[in-house]
C-alpha cells in the first residue's frame, strides 16, 4: 500500500514542482558582471574571424553533425562570443570535429569552426585541458608521433616485410631532441603541463 | 618525372601497417614505378585536433619541421592520411605569409633549419620560392597518373564490389584551398574506385563527417562512433559491401566504432589497398588482421566473382 | 619640369608662387568652416585660420560657423569687395557637396567662379580623424597651404553651352521605363522606348498580385502599357537593342537594331490565326516553362504591341525550309520568313537607363536542391503559378504530381545578404513578396499551412508591416527564424523535408513539405551590363549602376544626360520604381526644356604642337572623350570633345608628350600643392614667421 502511495508522491513532485528549488536557486538574469569586455578581440587574436559579422541565421547549427547529437548549438557560441559570455564557451568546445561545413555555409562568411578552435586556445590558457591533449603531446616528445607505438604491430611488421618503424631507428633520438627544442621553445610543455617530459 | 617523399603521418605505421605495404607496392615497381624517397626524420604532421587547435605557434613549428625535410630534398610530400594533408597544406600557406615565416625561422635556427619553400629558376637577380607542395595519394592517382593509368594496370578486376566511398572532412574543405576536387561534388575517389572495376554506390549524406576529427574521438568517444553510426547506417542502405577511404583515420574510426553498434560490421580500407588489390596483390600482404571489422565477407565476394 | 598651359596668365611654371615676384602672387582670402561641430569639433580651425593668416599671398583669413549659410556667404563677398580678393579658399566641406554654392557665391562678387578652391576639412580630416584631434588639426593646416598654394594658380575659366535635342530615349519596357517614357511625352517631348523582348511590360507582367494592397499587376500595367502604345510622341521600339551609343548630353547618336519578327508590325493585327495554325509547340519563357506557346506567338495575351513574333530557332520553316502554315493562315499577308534585322539610327539629348533586373538562379549542387527536386520552385515560377493568366489559371500546383500542395516553405534570402556568393545586398522585395504570395495561397486553400524560413522580415513600406501582421493574424502564417541547412525528398512522395536550426525555438527542427518556394533575390540583369558597358556606366559593388549621389542625385549617373531608373540601379518594389522613373523622367526633361545645357570647363585641353596622334588617350577614356583628327598644321591629333569630358586627368596623366592637360589640375598646379605639402613652409615654419613678426613688431 505505501509503494505506490510514495511513487504517486514522487509523480507529484516530478510534475509538479520538479526542479523547482534548483531553479530558484541559478541565475536567471545575467547582468554586465557576467560579461568579458573584448572577448570578440581575444578571438580574434587567435586566428578566429570576427564574430561580431554573424547573423545568427543557424545555418551552421543545421549543418553541423555536433549539433544533431548533443546539447551543442555552433550558432549559441557565436552569439555568447558576440556577447562576451565567456564562461558559456570554453568548457565544451572540444566537441567540435572541425569538418567545416559551418564555414562552407555561412552566409556571412564567418568560420564557426576556427571561432572553435580559437576558444580551445582560450581554454588551454585558462587551463581547461583535456587529458587526450596532455597524452598525444606526450607521445610526441617521447615517440616524435602523437601514437604509442605497439609491440603487437611491430610483428606484423615484420611479417609483412616492412622494416622497423622509422620512429625506431637509431638516428631517431636526434629527431625527439629537435622536437623537443622546438616545444620548448615556444613554450608549449609549459602551456600544456609537459615539462617533465622535455629534457631540453 | 615529379619526385615524391612518402609522409606516412602516426596512425598508419602504428596501427594499419598493410595500407603502408599497400601503399609502397602501388607506388612502387609492381605497380606505377613512381619516384618516391623515404625520409627518417618526419615526425607526427603534427595533428591539427591537437596542435592547430591549441597553439598554432607550436603547431607551425613542427610542420615547418617537417616540410623544411622535403624542401631540402627537393620533393613533394605524398601524404596518405587527410589529417597530415590538412595540417602540412595549411602550414604552407601560413609560412608563405613573411611575418610567419620569419618567426617561425628564429626558432627553426635553434635546430638549424630554415624554411625557405623549394628555389625555383631566378628571375634575373632575384630568387624564387615556391612554397613545398604537398599532395594527397587520391589527387597524385588521379592527377598524375589519370583514370586510365590507373585501370590499366588493374589485373582482377573489382566487379560486382559495392563500394561506398567515404571522402573525409579534410580532403574537401575549407573549399578555399580548392586545390585538387569540386567540394560540393567530389569525384576523384568514386572514379578511382570505378577505374579498378568496382561501383562506386551513392549513399545518403555522403559527403558528412566520420566523426572522429577535431579531437572529439579522443575527447568522447561516444559521440564521434554515434555520427559514423549514422554513416554507416546509409551506407548499409546503399548496400555496399565495404568503405573505401583516403584518410587512415576516418578508417581507424569506422573500424573501430562498429563494434559498438553492429556485430558484423561493413569491412574498411584505404585506396592504396583497394587498388592493389585490384592489381593483382595477395590479400594476406594488406594486413587485414590488423583491422577490427574483418575483410573476410569481402574478399569471400571477390573469390567468387 | 616644363607643363604647357594653355590658358596662362603669366605665373612663372614650376615653381611655387612663395619664390615667385609679390607682384605676382594674386591676393588669397581664406575661408576656415566649422560646420557646426562637424569640423570644429575635431579640429582646431583658430589655428588654422592663423596659420592661413601667415601665408604669403593671403589677405584675408576667416572663420565661421556655417560658410555655405546666407551669412557666410555675405562675409565672403564683403571680403571680395572689400580687400579686392582675387582668388577665394573655403575649406570645409567635400565640393561635390558645396563647390556650386560657393562657385555662385563669387560670382555675385565679380570673380570668374573657377577661382574657387575648396578644402575639404570634414570628409578627409575631421570625419575620419576624430580620435586624433591634434593631428588632425596639423593635417588640416597642410591641406589649406596646399590649397592655397593651389589657389595661386587657379585661373579663370569660362563654361560653354551646348544645345539640346527635345528627344529621349528609354531603354526598357519594364513599368520603370514605360512610366518614363510615358511621363516625358506627356511633357511634349519626343520618346524612343527600346525593348529588347517582343513586348512591353518586363517582370511586373509576370507578377500575379501586387504587394501590399493586392492590385492585380497585369491590371494595373496594362492600361499604361496600351496608353503608351497609343501616345503619338512614344515610337516603341519592341524586340529590338540598343547597339551603339555616340556623343554627348544633348547630342546622342543612337544606333538600335531591330531584330526581324519576321511579322510585318504594320500588317499584323494580332488576331492569332497564325498562331493557331502553327504546329511547334515549345515552352513558354514567360511562364517559366510551366506553360507552352507557339513558334510564332505573342508572350501573353497583354502583350503591347499586340503584334505576333515567330521563335527562328523553334519555326519550322527555317528547319526545314517547309511549312509556311501561318503564312497560309494569315489573312493580311504580314508574316514574311525573309525578315532581315533593320539598323535605326536616333538623335537624343537624354537618355534613361530601365534595363531591370534578373532574379537570382539558384547554384546546381547547392543547399537548396532546385535543380535536383521537383517540388523546389522560385520565387517568380510561383507567380506565374498562381496567377489566373497563368499556365494553371491560378491553380496552384506541385510540379512533381499536378496535386495542390497542403504545406509549403518559403525560404528568404535566397541569393541575397551571402557573403559566400558576393551578393551582400539586400533585395529588398523577397519578405514582402513572400507575404503576399502566402497571403494569396491562403486566400484560394485557407487548409494549407505555410512557413515562412526567414532570418530578418523587412516590412518598411507603406502598409507592409500591416500586412504581415494580417497574414499572421488572419491567415496563422507560422514565422521560422533559421536559415534552413538540408532539404531532402522522400523518393516516393516527392515530398520535401527540411532541417533548420529554429534560432528563436533554439532546435534543430525537421518539417516535412509538398512544395518548397525560394524567395531568390534580384540581381543586374545582362541586359543591363551590356548596356552599361556602351554608355560608359559605372557599377557599384553590387554591381547595379551607380547614381551620381545617394542621396542628393538619386537618378543621375556620372555621364551628364544620362538617367536612371528602375532595379537597374538597384533593388525596388514598384512603387519605388515608378517614383524614381517620375523622378528620372523629370531630370531628363530639365536640360530639355532649358534647350541648352552647360558644360564644365574642367577639361582636358591638346597642345597640338607637342601631340603625336599616338591615340593613347582614345583607347584610355573611360567617357570616350578623344578622337584623332587632322590637325591645324597636317598630321593627326588628338581632339577633346569637351562635352564629354570629365576632366578625369586620364589622358593627361598617361600621355607621352605631356600634351593634354587637365584644366585646373595641370601639371604645375599639382606640382604646387606637392611641394607646399612637403615644404616646411607651413605648420613647422608659421611659429618661426611669428616669431619674425614679433621681432618687428
Amino acid at each position: 500500500m505505501k509503494g505506490p502511495n510514495q511513487e504517486e508522491e514522487k509523480e507529484v513532485e516530478k510534475v509538479f514542482i520538479g526542479g523547482l528549488h534548483e531553479h530558484l536557486t541559478e541565475e536567471k538574469v545575467i547582468d554586465e558582471s557576467q560579461l568579458v569586455p573584448n572577448f570578440a578581440d581575444e578571438i580574434q587574436k587567435y586566428g578566429g574571424k570576427d564574430v561580431m559579422t554573424c547573423l545568427q541565421c543557424g545555418n551552421c547549427t543545421g549543418v553541423c553533425p555536433i549539433s544533431l547529437k548533443i546539447d551543442y548549438k555552433t550558432r549559441s557560441i557565436i552569439k555568447y562570443c558576440q556577447f562576451g559570455l565567456k564562461k558559456y564557451t570554453l568548457g565544451t568546445r572540444w566537441v567540435c570535429a572541425t569538418c567545416y561545413r559551418c564555414y562552407e555555409h555561412c552566409p556571412a562568411d564567418l568560420n564557426p569552426a576556427e571561432v572553435m578552435i580559437a576558444l580551445r586556445h582560450i581554454a588551454v590558457r585558462e587551463g581547461i585541458i583535456p587529458p587526450f591533449i596532455k597524452t598525444a603531446a606526450t607521445n610526441l616528445v617521447k615517440y616524435g608521433q602523437s601514437v604509442k607505438p605497439d609491440p603487437e604491430i611491430d610483428k606484423i611488421r615484420h611479417e609483412l616485410g616492412l622494416g622497423p618503424i622509422h620512429s625506431q631507428d637509431p638516428e631517431y633520438p636526434k629527431v625527439i631532441r629537435e622536437i623537443q627544442v622546438l616545444i620548448h621553445a615556444s613554450k608549449y610543455d609549459k602551456l600544456i603541463g609537459i615539462q617533465e617530459e622535455v629534457k631540453v | 618525372m615529379i619526385s615524391y617523399v612518402y609522409f606516412f603521418g602516426c596512425v598508419v605505421p602504428n596501427r594499419y601497417p598493410g595500407i603502408e605495404y599497400a601503399v609502397r607496392w602501388v607506388t612502387g615497381k609492381n605497380g606505377f614505378n613512381l619516384d618516391v624517397a623515404d625520409h627518417k626524420e618526419f615526425s607526427c604532421c603534427p595533428v591539427p585536433g591537437i596542435f592547430y587547435s591549441t597553439d598554432k605557434d607550436t603547431w607551425l613549428l613542427l610542420a615547418a619541421r617537417n616540410l623544411v625535410l622535403a624542401q631540402d630534398e627537393r620533393r613533394q610530400i605524398l601524404t596518405i592520411c587527410n589529417g597530415c594533408l590538412a595540417s602540412l597544406l595549411k602550414a604552407t600557406e601560413y609560412l608563405q605569409e613573411p611575418k610567419n615565416m620569419g618567426k617561425a625561422n628564429r626558432v627553426l635556427a635553434q635546430i638549424g633549419k630554415k624554411y625557405t619553400g623549394i628555389p625555383q629558376k631566378a628571375e634575373g637577380k632575384r630568387k624564387v620560392f615556391e612554397p613545398v607542395k604537398v599532395r594527397h595519394y587520391i589527387e597524385v592517382m588521379a592527377n598524375d597518373l589519370g583514370y586510365d593509368a590507373i585501370a590499366a594496370k588493374v589485373r582482377r578486376p573489382l566487379k560486382n564490389i559495392r563500394t561506398a566511398v567515404h571522402y573525409g572532412c579534410h580532403y574537401l574543405r575549407p573549399t578555399e584551398r580548392a586545390t585538387f576536387d569540386d567540394p560540393n561534388d567530389p569525384v576523384m575517389l568514386d572514379k578511382i574506385v570505378e577505374a579498378c572495376g568496382a561501383t562506386s554506390v551513392d549513399y545518403e549524406d555522403k559527403l558528412d563527417c566520420c566523426g572522429a576529427g577535431g579531437g572529439v574521438r579522443s575527447h568522447v568517444v561516444e559521440l564521434a562512433n554515434s555520427l559514423t553510426q549514422d554513416k554507416c547506417v546509409n551506407i548499409s542502405a546503399a548496400g555496399a559491401d565495404c568503405i573505401v577511404t583516403g584518410c587512415p583515420f576516418c578508417l581507424l574510426q569506422f573500424d573501430n566504432a562498429q563494434k559498438s553498434f553492429s556485430k558484423d560490421g561493413i569491412p574498411v580500407m584505404h585506396i592504396s589497398q583497394f587498388q592493389a588489390l585490384a592489381m593483382g596483390i595477395d590479400p594476406i600482404s594488406l594486413g587485414f588482421d590488423t583491422h577490427h571489422v574483418s575483410a573476410h565477407s569481402l574478399l569471400r565476394k571477390l573469390r567468387g566473382a | 619640369m616644363t607643363a604647357p598651359e594653355p590658358q596662362n596668365k603669366g605665373t612663372p611654371q614650376g615653381e611655387p608662387a612663395k619664390i615667385a615676384g609679390a607682384a605676382l602672387v594674386p591676393k588669397v582670402g581664406v575661408f576656415v568652416c566649422h560646420c557646426g561641430s562637424n569640423i570644429a569639433g575635431v579640429v582646431d580651425c583658430g589655428k588654422v585660420r592663423e596659420a592661413a593668416e601667415k601665408l604669403e599671398g593671403v589677405v584675408v583669413a576667416k572663420e565661421n560657423k556655417y560658410t555655405c549659410s546666407d551669412l557666410g556667404q555675405a562675409e565672403i563677398i564683403k571680403a571680395i569687395k572689400e580687400h579686392g580678393i582675387e582668388r577665394v579658399v573655403v575649406a570645409s566641406c567635400s565640393p561635390r557637396l558645396h563647390e556650386p554654392t560657393f562657385r555662385k557665391c563669387i560670382q555675385q562678387a565679380g570673380l570668374n567662379p573657377y577661382l574657387l578652391h575648396m578644402v575639404n576639412l570634414r570628409e578627409q580630416c575631421s570625419w575620419v580623424h576624430s580620435h586624433e584631434k591634434d593631428k588632425a588639426t596639423e593635417k588640416a593646416i597642410d591641406l589649406v597651404l596646399m590649397g592655397v598654394s593651389k589657389a595661386t594658380r587657379l585661373e579663370p575659366l569660362e563654361a560653354r553651352e551646348v544645345p539640346v535635342e527635345p528627344t529621349s530615349l528609354v531603354i526598357g519596357g519594364g513599368v520603370a521605363g514605360i512610366q518614363a517614357a510615358l511621363d516625358l511625352a506627356n511633357m511634349g517631348f519626343k520618346v524612343y522606348l527600346v525593348e529588347t523582348q517582343p513586348s512591353i511590360g518586363g517582370k511586373m507582367a509576370q507578377l500575379d498580385k501586387t504587394f501590399p494592397t493586392g492590385d492585380c499587376a497585369i491590371c494595373i500595367l496594362a492600361p499604361k502599357m496600351v496608353e503608351l502604345a497609343r501616345n503619338p510622341n512614344i515610337t516603341l521600339l519592341s524586340y529590338a537593342d540598343v547597339e551603339e551609343v555616340k556623343g554627348y548630353i544633348g547630342n546622342y547618336d543612337v544606333k538600335v537594331r531591330k531584330k526581324a519578327r519576321y511579322v510585318h508590325e504594320d500588317k499584323c493585327v494580332g488576331c492569332g490565326l497564325c498562331s493557331d495554325a502553327c504546329p511547334v509547340k515549345v515552352d513558354n519563357e514567360f511562364d517559366l516553362g510551366f506553360g507552352q506557346r507557339k513558334a510564332i506567338y505573342i508572350p501573353f495575351p497583354q502583350a503591347v504591341p499586340l503584334k505576333y513574333t515567330i521563335d527562328k530557332e523553334h519555326c519550322l520553316h527555317f528547319k526545314t525550309g517547309k511549312c509556311l502554315l501561318c503564312v497560309k493562315a494569315c489573312t493580311n499577308e504580314a508574316v514574311d520568313h525573309e525578315m532581315e534585322d533593320e539598323i535605326l539610327t536616333l538623335k537624343v539629348g537624354t537618355i534613361i537607363v530601365a534595363t531591370g533586373y534578373e532574379t537570382y538562379v539558384p547554384m546546381k549542387k547547392g543547399v537548396y536542391k532546385y535543380w535536383e527536386y521537383d517540388n523546389v520552385i522560385t520565387g517568380l515560377e510561383l507567380e506565374r503559378l498562381i496567377n489566373a493568366s497563368g499556365p494553371t489559371g491560378g491553380h496552384l500546383i506541385r510540379p512533381s504530381d499536378g496535386t495542390t500542395p497542403k504545406r509549403i516553405a518559403l525560404v528568404q534570402c535566397v541569393g541575397s545578404r551571402n557573403k559566400k556568393i558576393g551578393n551582400n545586398y539586400c533585395s529588398r522585395v523577397c519578405c514582402m513578396y513572400a507575404i503576399k504570395n502566402s497571403q494569396i495561397i491562403m486566400e484560394h486553400e485557407p487548409s494549407t499551412e505555410i512557413a515562412v524560413y526567414y532570418n530578418d522580415i523587412r516590412a518598411f513600406g507603406k502598409g507592409f508591416e500591416e500586412l504581415y501582421h494580417r497574414v499572421r493574424e488572419d491567415y496563422g502564417v507560422e514565422f521560422i527564424r533559421g536559415r534552413p541547412a538540408k532539404l531532402s525528398e522522400d523518393p516516393k512522395t516527392k515530398n520535401i523535408k527540411i532541417r533548420a536550426e529554429e534560432t528563436l525555438l533554439n532546435k534543430i527542427t525537421e518539417r516535412e513539405f509538398d512544395l518548397v518556394v525560394l524567395s531568390t533575390g534580384l540581381r543586374p540583369s545582362e541586359g543591363s551590363k551590356r548596356i552599361g558597358k556602351i554608355l560608359s556606366l559605372t557599377t557599384s559593388p553590387d554591381g547595379f549602376f551607380q547614381e551620381a549621389h545617394p542621396k542628393l542625385r538619386p537618378v543621375d549617373t556620372a555621364m551628364d544626360g544620362i538617367y536612371l531608373a528602375g532595379c537597374c540601379q538597384g533593388p525596388k518594389d514598384i512603387p519605388d520604381s515608378v517614383a524614381q522613373a517620375k523622378a528620372a523622367a523629370s531630370s531628363a526633361a530639365a536640360p530639355m526644356f532649358a534647350k541648352k545645357v552647360t558644360i564644365e570647363p574642367l577639361t582636358a585641353w591638346v597642345n597640338e604642337e607637342v601631340c603625336q596622334g599616338c591615340g593613347l588617350c582614345v583607347e584610355l577614356c573611360p567617357y570616350g572623350s578623344p578622337e584623332l583628327v587632322p590637325g591645324q598644321k597636317g598630321g593627326t591629333k588628338a581632339h577633346i570633345i569637351e562635352a564629354l569630358c570629365h576632366g578625369c586627368g586620364t589622358c593627361a596623366a598617361s600621355c607621352p608628350q605631356k600634351a593634354i592637360v587637365t584644366r585646373q589640375f595641370t601639371d604645375d598646379q599639382i606640382y604646387c600643392e606637392i611641394q607646399a605639402a612637403l615644404s616646411e613652409h607651413g605648420r613647422k615654419q608659421a611659429p618661426k614667421k611669428r616669431a619674425e613678426a614679433e621681432v618687428s613688431g
